[in-house]
């Protein structure tokens, strides 16, 4: 469950987000929809507290980002713009260094990199070293590595970020089947299809504020439009960033 | 407590992986041995070639000074025959000097008239002064011995003309170009120890930035710190290699090569000397780990890093510099300079100096303090968000 409260945060002059609320629910797939720029990346990284807002609060589960940021990164799972492995260490390596420095050990750790392996097959390269992986076997390390101690909420930035047809199709039901197992799943996007194909509420972000939030169909009704396209650029008001 | 060594065995296990890194700070580790080791067989060589070689003099007109002959032969010199043209001879570089008796020379020596003999020489070559000098001196000394007797002969003390004495005092002997070297052996221990954890600091610091691994890794649940002292940690044990492997080359070098011979001076570099120069460098390993991790954490990439590290490594050369030329007491400011104060002391350790214990525990103590407070500063940089969004 993650609640954000009227968040903002300025880079010097720039207003990179203003005022910001949502909620993401259990068991949901949140998106959060803008053009490039927009803000989104920003509020997430706020929201795994490596940024500090200027203002307005954000709570995962509960725990203030600012307040208890070692009690939020124990809640949260986060797939970050930035996915460096260390190449020189293999699949499972990689995976049980962010284990251990969760807390997790022993034989509960190694059955946890095990489910991991299977669940988003990764067989083949699980001893091998990460050095020339491709960008989708990066990818499932690095989702692997983030979902390693099991948390209830789930951060994506631009999850199908360079991936090609076939591994977009198999990173959408993986993320599905987290949704399914009850996680709080939070995702960025610029890409409306994806957003459209994959969550269960949507909150449109343009220029560092919300332009609207809501179910694709309440988001239908409140712009008056028949789809999600013209609904998009109805609350934003332009056609940037759309694909 | 627990998980900085989760982190510093993650990092160990990365670093040993990374053959080139650790064998670049290894190589580090052995150039001063290696360096030191040639200069001393350098200047080795030329000390036994003045003392030990006998000198070879080429001379024009033997037959006419029989008793100058005998005396340059009872002075080691060997006396060879001259070539026909004893000037093309030189000026071809084929001979360093050739004497040349003229035939008057026996009529003017005996009666007391002024002989003279000729040195054919070339005074622009720089190998030849060796026996330039001393074919000269020799003949110096035999015209001022025949001279005193002549005195002598005629009842008149010999130090009447003696008005002026000149003793010489040469301080640019090979041994004090050798003394002079050996008052850096100090420095390239410490320099040995900078090198070795340069390598595995970039790779942990501004390596975690280059390959995007860092913002993953701080989202974890672990405090900031504990990062900075996990990664300190993990560069020790490949400076204490490096600062060991440069003190046993150092102690293969002065005690497999006759230094005190060369030199004069007794080297005491035996294994308790070793061992204590061992542990007055530790705190060194903190300093150079902190330090250089603050320099890259700054760097955005490796590379940049990498144009850093190596200044930081010649900082403490500057007091060593200084040592080599105006020797420096032990005294209590220079203990309180990190890597300065260790440098003193490994020079009294070599020369078999008393230490004294309140110099040594000062010296720790300054060094530990900076390193806590560097490593203090680390840990202030990586609480700020700009450590991992920096605007390039």
């Amino acid at each position: 469950m993650i609640e954000v409260q009227d968040l903002s945060k300025s880079f010097g002059k720039v207003k990179a987000v203003q005022h910001v609320s949502f909620s993401a629910a259990d068991g949901q797939i949140t998106g959060l929809l803008g053009p490039n720029g927009a803000g989104k990346s920003t509020t997430l990284r706020m929201l795994y507290t490596l940024l500090k807002p200027d203002g307005g609060s954000a709570r995962i589960d509960g725990f203030d980002v600012t307040e208890s940021p070692l009690e939020v990164q124990s809640h949260i799972g986060v797939l970050s713009d930035a996915q460096g492995l260390y190449p020189r260490l293999t699949t499972r390596e990689n995976i049980r260094y962010f284990g251990l420095l969760h807390g997790l050990n022993g034989e509960a750790l190694e059955r946890q990199i095990d489910q991991l392996i299977q669940m988003l097959d990764m067989q083949p390269i699980a001893d091998r070293m990460t050095e020339g992986f491709s960008t989708g076997e990066r990818l499932k390390v690095a989702i692997a590595r983030a979902l390693v101690h099991d948390p209830r909420n789930v951060l994506l930035d631009e999850p199908t970020n360079g991936l090609d047809v076939k591994s977009t199709r198999a990173m959408r039901q993986f993320i599905r089947r987290l949704r399914d197992t009850g996680k709080c799943i939070l995702l960025t996007s610029h890409i409306m299809q994806e957003v459209a194909a994959l969550c269960d509420y949507i909150v449109i972000i343009s220029g560092g504020t919300v332009a609207a939030q809501g179910s694709p169909t309440e988001l239908l009704r409140k712009t008056g439009k028949d789809n999600l396209e013209d609904a998009f650029i109805e609350a934003i008001g332009s056609e940037e960033g759309l694909q | 407590m627990n998980k900085i060594w989760i982190i510093t065995k993650k990092e160990i296990l990365d670093s040993i992986r990374d053959y080139r890194s650790w064998t670049t700070g290894l190589f580090w580790a052995l150039f001063g041995p290696i360096m030191m080791g040639g200069m001393l067989m350098l200047i080795g060589s030329s000390v036994r070639d003045e003392i030990e070689q006998p000198l070879h003099l080429s001379v024009q007109g033997q037959e006419n000074a029989p008793n100058l002959i005998r005396f340059l032969e009872q002075h080691d010199v060997i006396v060879e025959s001259a070539p026909a043209d004893p000037e093309a001879a030189v000026k071809q570089g084929d001979l360093n000097v050739v004497l040349i008796i003229p035939p008057e020379y026996g009529e003017d020596f005996s009666s007391g008239r002024t002989a003279t003999v000729k040195l054919v020489l070339d005074s622009t070559r720089q190998p030849a002064r060796v026996d330039i000098n001393r074919i000269q001196n020799l003949l110096e000394g035999y015209s001022t011995y025949l001279g005193t007797l002549r005195l002598v002969v005629r009842g008149v003390s010999p130090q009447l003309i003696d008005v002026v004495s000149v003793e010489e005092v040469d301080v640019a002997t090979p041994q004090s170009q050798a003394t002079l070297l050996i008052s850096f052996l100090p420095y390239f221990i410490i320099f040995a120890i900078f090198n070795g954890v340069a390598p595995i600091i970039t790779d942990t610091t501004a390596g975690e930035r280059e390959r995007q691994s860092l913002e993953p890794l701080l989202i974890n649940p672990v405090p900031r710190g504990h990062f900075v002292w996990g990664k300190l940690l993990a560069a020790f044990p490949f400076s204490l290699a490096s600062l060991g492997i440069t003190l046993v080359g150092f102690g293969i070098v002065f005690n497999v090569l006759p230094v005190e011979e060369y030199l004069g001076i007794r080297i005491g570099l035996n294994i308790l000397t070793l061992l204590l120069i061992f542990l007055i460098c530790l705190p060194i390993i903190f300093l150079a780990s902190a330090i250089q991790m603050l320099v890259a954490s700054f760097a955005r990439s490796t590379k940049e890093a990498g144009t850093y590290l190596p200044f930081i490594a010649l900082v403490p050369s500057l007091p060593g510099l200084a040592l080599a030329f105006f020797p420096v007491k032990p005294a209590l400011w220079t203990m309180l300079i990190p890597t300065f104060g260790q440098q003193i002391l490994i020079n009294q350790f070599m020369r078999l100096e008393p230490i004294s214990i309140s110099n040594a525990v000062i010296s720790t103590v300054a060094t530990l303090l900076l390193s806590l407070l560097i490593t203090w500063v680390a840990v202030r940089l990586y609480q700020r968000e700009q450590i991992v969004f920096r605007k390039a």
